[in-house]
């Protein structure tokens, strides 16, 4: 089959792509800013890449999820995402005029459709009959002429004031899954209602459009920009890109647009290319990142934080180009929303993305490079390895949590501090808290839902969506972190370049990484994948009884010297009195230790027993059954017992029950109560003055 | 009087209470560790016998946190809480029952502490105190509504903008604003218990509200003092909290002084606490006019110290500001 997909591909394959560009759009829009409406023409040309027959199409009108509280996305989110509430009256649609192809109008025709929900109100998403099915390979080029309504932002898309973000604005057509395309059996349209908590997924393509505003504004958007031509107080900016999945826009008259130039050559150095070169097995030549136009738009009042977009951008463009493979686009232009626009922030789109930072934010908070280069990430999890956000939200938002985590404490050490501040003063730094390491952050979030949902789901199909956020980016993180050290650094290392390289451009499921991991490994890891990805099985590890049993002088009928000889108690007892006084007698001991798995997550784990004469016991335990038993006799006792001691399994949803020593740990039971009971006396006494 | 005066003054009253300091930080530790040490034993029974306690002790990992509260959910958490609660509650009366003696004690000036005095001062002045705090609801909730109602409208003025330093900036003045008003009604309560003591009356309505006006019309006597014992506290707090980073996560010598320091430290707030009482004591008949026969005022001897308070016990009417 995929051969057959291979050929055709040709057909899809424009001169110089990278990519199969099967949906490819032109579009002229224009932004009134009266009444908040682009009014556009577009024109798509899609390649029936399959060997299949497509006898209708279908398309997403994602700005209908905003029409009114009866969209699916409303429904489910309750008008509000990521804690961003819908407020006013200002909502969103999209309205297809005229739709045509070749001389048939099609506008007629047009007709609701609501694959996941039968939601009836639902309008997110249209199919239209074709006048004559749609051939192998054959190229069609449909004309729309659209009207789009933005709302107020709150969720990605809209407008605040003279703010504009423009996400999910225009008509844009699914993807045709022809029968061994990812999952899918038969040919058919994987075309999702918006929802609530769920992303996006489309074929790639070249973008050309032209888009036309007021001329104060400043702009940016996905792509390079082509021309700029002003006429009457309006500006027509014309942008192109090719090898994208999607366009997405930003105009605001008083951003501040700087520009810097990541030049490979002075960001890398010989060394680092020459590891990596060397980790991989491939020519230096093939690692060498390329030069990047960084653009910034900043809010006028984060202007001393407009270095920091630029190195946080620097640190991603060349961490996940040396690990993954080289960034191919020629810009990277990141966005600073405004005020009151935060749910603006915080996403991505092809070679555009946007970030969100406060006011003085202290340079030992790393929430501005986080977000920067959590998004600048996905240009590699969900651009260039377009997988479906619909369907398989970890592979984007998770991957991209586990790669962000790893420039996080490479560059930045860490997420530093939180802001916490009262009155302007730095409480963080008053009250001596630590600096926080990503991936420790990362399972702190996944132990507050560790196996309530598989954490591969339909985006809108987990329990809630805190589910969907602990399943898609920290218990994914913490999966990949725990396959890491499972199978060392380097492995790790490979596994991850190939699997990019090998899925660049192109649409792979979770099976596929499977596939690549094992092929790279030389393992196999369904056992770790279908617990952990496929299924929602809890790791919880436990050292349980640990008993260490003097040996005494044996009871009863005993054969000595080939006779049976009685010893009574009496005798015992006296022998045992005679070997304690007895300072050469070597004591000898029955050790025995316990491990239990407490949870469903069976994985084969090291258990090391540590005695206090200083000897280790290095055992590997299966974890088939729900315990194991290990006795030793010896010389003493023991001291401690540890489960996983190199703590490879991050999963484990209790580190605190995996090891057990004799000694009861005074000094931090003390210190730690002391420090309790000196707070709670306090706000004592804070109480005491306002009583 | 001057502020300076006032504080002095109050050093003096404190500096004679030295045992009755020692006994109420010694009482309010008790009931803080009824609070604690259950807390404490849940949080930690799990790392007593485990080699991560050691790694934590190193290097916090915040992810400890949540694996102790999915551990604690099962069972031990829904039963302690309820006790938690119950003792913050005691905490709570506990506290209102220490100041009744200790306000005693700095008004009585003549000999040295006695136990039984300060006690009886516990349980004497325990319900009108308590009735005290009831009505002082009535001004902290007043400051609330203000900080309400200043919240609103900064939120109006600069809520719904594209810039957020506005309304960061007026969040900062609305909590300054609220914790001066705290700090007003809190002063307002010294005094309130002052006047209950030395007038032993029992209408703590009347010496809620008396007190409130007082305070109001000698603001700059009263908050004068509120404001140098702030700058005590910051001290205290400029000392302690470096010292404390610098001795956290250490061996056993460092974590018993920082117990040291930490103790010192409640000590020290337990001393302002006097100092705000004595403070008032030494204020209150400067500022709160007896009601003295008006024709005849030179004839007045002038006393060393203020009447010992059986004495104007039921002699005077409640003196009306
Ligand atoms: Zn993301």
């Amino acid at each position: 089959m995929r051969f057959v997909l291979a050929l055709l591909a040709c057909v899809a394959c424009a001169h110089g792509a990278m990519s199969r560009q099967v949906a490819s759009y032109d579009i002229k829009a224009t932004l009134d800013t009266k009444t908040h409406i682009i009014t556009g023409h577009e024109v798509l040309t899609w390649v029936n890449d399959s060997p299949d027959t497509v006898p209708a199409l279908r398309l997403h009108l994602y700005m209908n999820a905003f029409s009114n509280s009866k969209s699916t996305f409303f429904r489910e989110s309750g008008g509000q995402l990521r804690g961003d509430q819908f407020k006013g009256d200002e909502w969103g649609w999209i309205d297809i005029r005229k739709m045509e192809l070749d001389d048939a109008d099609l506008t007629g025709a047009i007709r609701f459709v609501h694959p996941d929900d039968n939601n009836a109100d639902d309008r997110t998403v249209i199919e239209v009959p074709l006048p004559r099915p749609v051939k192998p390979g054959e190229t069609i080029q449909v004309s729309i002429v659209f009207e789009t309504k933005m709302p107020m932002v709150f969720a990605r898309t809209g407008f605040h004031k003279d703010f504009y973000l423009g996400g999910q604005w225009f008509p844009k057509i699914g993807v045709w899954e022809t029968a061994g395309f990812r999952y899918s059996t038969a040919g058919a349209w994987n075309c999702h209602q918006f929802h609530a908590n769920s992303e996006f997924f489309a074929n790639f393509g070249k973008y050309h459009i032209e888009l036309t505003v007021p001329s104060p504004m400043v702009v940016g958007a996905t792509g390079e920009l082509k021309s700029r031509t002003e006429s009457r107080g309006r500006t027509t900016y014309t942008f192109e890109q090719e090898d994208v999945t999607d366009f997405a826009w930003t105009a605001q008259p008083t951003y501040l647009r700087e520009e810097r130039m990541f030049l490979a050559d002075k960001e890398t150095t010989p060394q680092e290319v020459a590891a990596a070169a060397k980790l991989h097995g491939i020519p230096e030549s093939e690692v060498r990142l390329s030069d990047v136009k960084m653009i910034a738009l900043v809010q006028p009042e984060h202007r001393e934080q407009m270095e920091r977009h630029f190195a946080s951008l620097r640190a991603a463009l060349k961490w996940f180009g040396l690990w993954y493979g080289r960034y191919p686009y020629k810009t990277i232009t990141v966005v600073d929303p405004p005020a009151n626009a935060a749910g603006a922030g915080g996403m991505e789109y092809p070679t555009f993305i946007t970030a969100g930072t406060f006011w003085k934010l202290p340079p030992e908070s790393r929430l501005l490079e986080e977000v920067t280069v959590h998004e600048f990430g996905h240009q590699f999890w969900m651009q260039l390895v377009a997988t479906n956000e619909f369907e398989e939200s970890p592979l984007d938002e998770g991957f991209n949590t586990y790669s962000t985590s790893k420039v996080m404490d490479q560059v930045f050490n860490g997420m530093g501090e939180l802001p916490l501040r009262f009155m302007g003063v730095n409480l963080w730094k008053l009250l001596g808290f630590p600096g926080l390491r990503s991936n420790s952050m990362n399972r702190a979030q996944y132990l507050l839902f560790p196996s309530g949902d598989n954490l591969l789901r339909p985006a809108w199909q987990y329990y809630n969506s805190t589910s969907y956020g602990i399943n898609s980016y920290y218990k994914t993180g913490v999966a990949l972190d725990t396959l890491e050290a499972h199978l060392g650094h380097d492995t790790m290392a490979r596994v991850m370049r190939t699997y990019h390289q090998r899925w660049r451009f192109r649409h792979p499921t979770a099976r596929d990484f499977q596939k690549v991991a094992n092929e790279v490994s030389g393992q196999n890891l369904d056992w770790f994948f279908d617990q952990f990805f496929f299924g929602n099985r809890q790791l919880d590890y436990s050292v349980g009884d640990v008993i260490n049993r003097q040996q005494r002088t044996p009871l009863g009928a005993v054969d000595r010297n080939g006779k049976r000889v009685v010893v009574t108690r009496k005798e015992a007892e006296a022998q045992d009195d005679k070997n304690d006084d007895n300072k050469n007698f070597k004591k000898q001991y029955e050790c025995t230790v316990k491990v239990r798995r407490l949870g469903d997550a069976a994985v084969p784990v090291e258990v090391w027993i540590h005695f206090k004469d200083g000897g280790t016991e290095k055992r590997t335990w299966d974890g088939q059954y729900r315990w194991v038993k290990y006795t030793f006799l010896r010389g003493s006792e023991i001291d401690w017992v540890e489960v996983d001691p190199g703590r490879k399994y991050a999963l484990d949803i209790s580190y605190a029950n995996n090891s057990w020593e004799s000694d009861y740990n005074i000094r931090l039971s003390t210190s730690w109560t002391m420090q309790l009971l000196f707070w709670i006396q306090n706000i004592s006494l804070w109480m005491t003055s306002l009583a | 009087m001057t502020v300076l005066q006032a504080i002095r003054g109050a050093a003096g009253r404190v500096a004679l209470r030295k045992r009755m300091m020692v006994a109420y930080w010694f009482f309010h530790t008790l009931m803080a560790a009824f609070v604690a040490v259950p807390l404490a034993g849940v949080a930690v029974s799990n790392l007593g016998h485990s080699r991560y306690g050691a790694e934590l002790a190193r290097g916090f990992d915040l992810s400890w946190l949540v694996e102790v509260y999915f551990y604690l959910q099962g069972g031990p958490l829904a039963a302690i809480l309820p006790m938690v609660l119950l003792a913050v509650f005691l905490l709570f009366l506990g506290s209102i029952f220490l100041s009744g003696g200790a306000v005693k004690m700095l008004v009585y000036d003549g000999p040295d502490y006695s136990p039984r005095m300060f006690y009886e001062g516990c349980g004497r002045y325990f319900w009108r105190f308590l009735r005290l705090t009831l009505y002082s609801m009535i001004f902290y909730g007043t400051a609330l509504i203000l900080q309400r109602i200043l919240r609103k409208l900064a939120d109006q003025a600069w809520g719904e903008g594209m810039e957020d330093h506005q309304l960061t900036i007026a969040g900062w003045v609305v909590s300054g604003i609220t914790i001066v008003l705290f700090a007003l009604v809190s002063t307002a309560m010294d005094y309130a218990k002052v006047r209950l003591v030395t007038d032993d009356s029992r209408k703590s309505l009347r010496a809620a509200f008396g007190s409130m006006r007082l305070v109001l019309t000698h603001l700059g006597k009263t908050m004068g003092v509120w404001l140098v014992l702030m700058v005590f506290l910051a001290v205290f707090a400029g000392l302690y909290l470096p010292l404390s980073n610098w001795l956290h996560g250490g061996g056993a010598g460092k974590i018993l002084t920082l117990i040291l320091v930490q103790q010192l430290y409640v000590f020290g707030r337990v001393w302002l606490r006097m100092m705000a009482w004595g403070a008032a004591v030494e204020l209150d008949p400067f500022v709160r006019p007896k009601p003295l026969p008006p024709l005849e005022p030179v004839f007045v001897p002038v006393a060393p110290g203020p009447e010992p308070p059986e004495f104007l016990a039921g002699a005077t009417a409640e003196p009306e500001v």
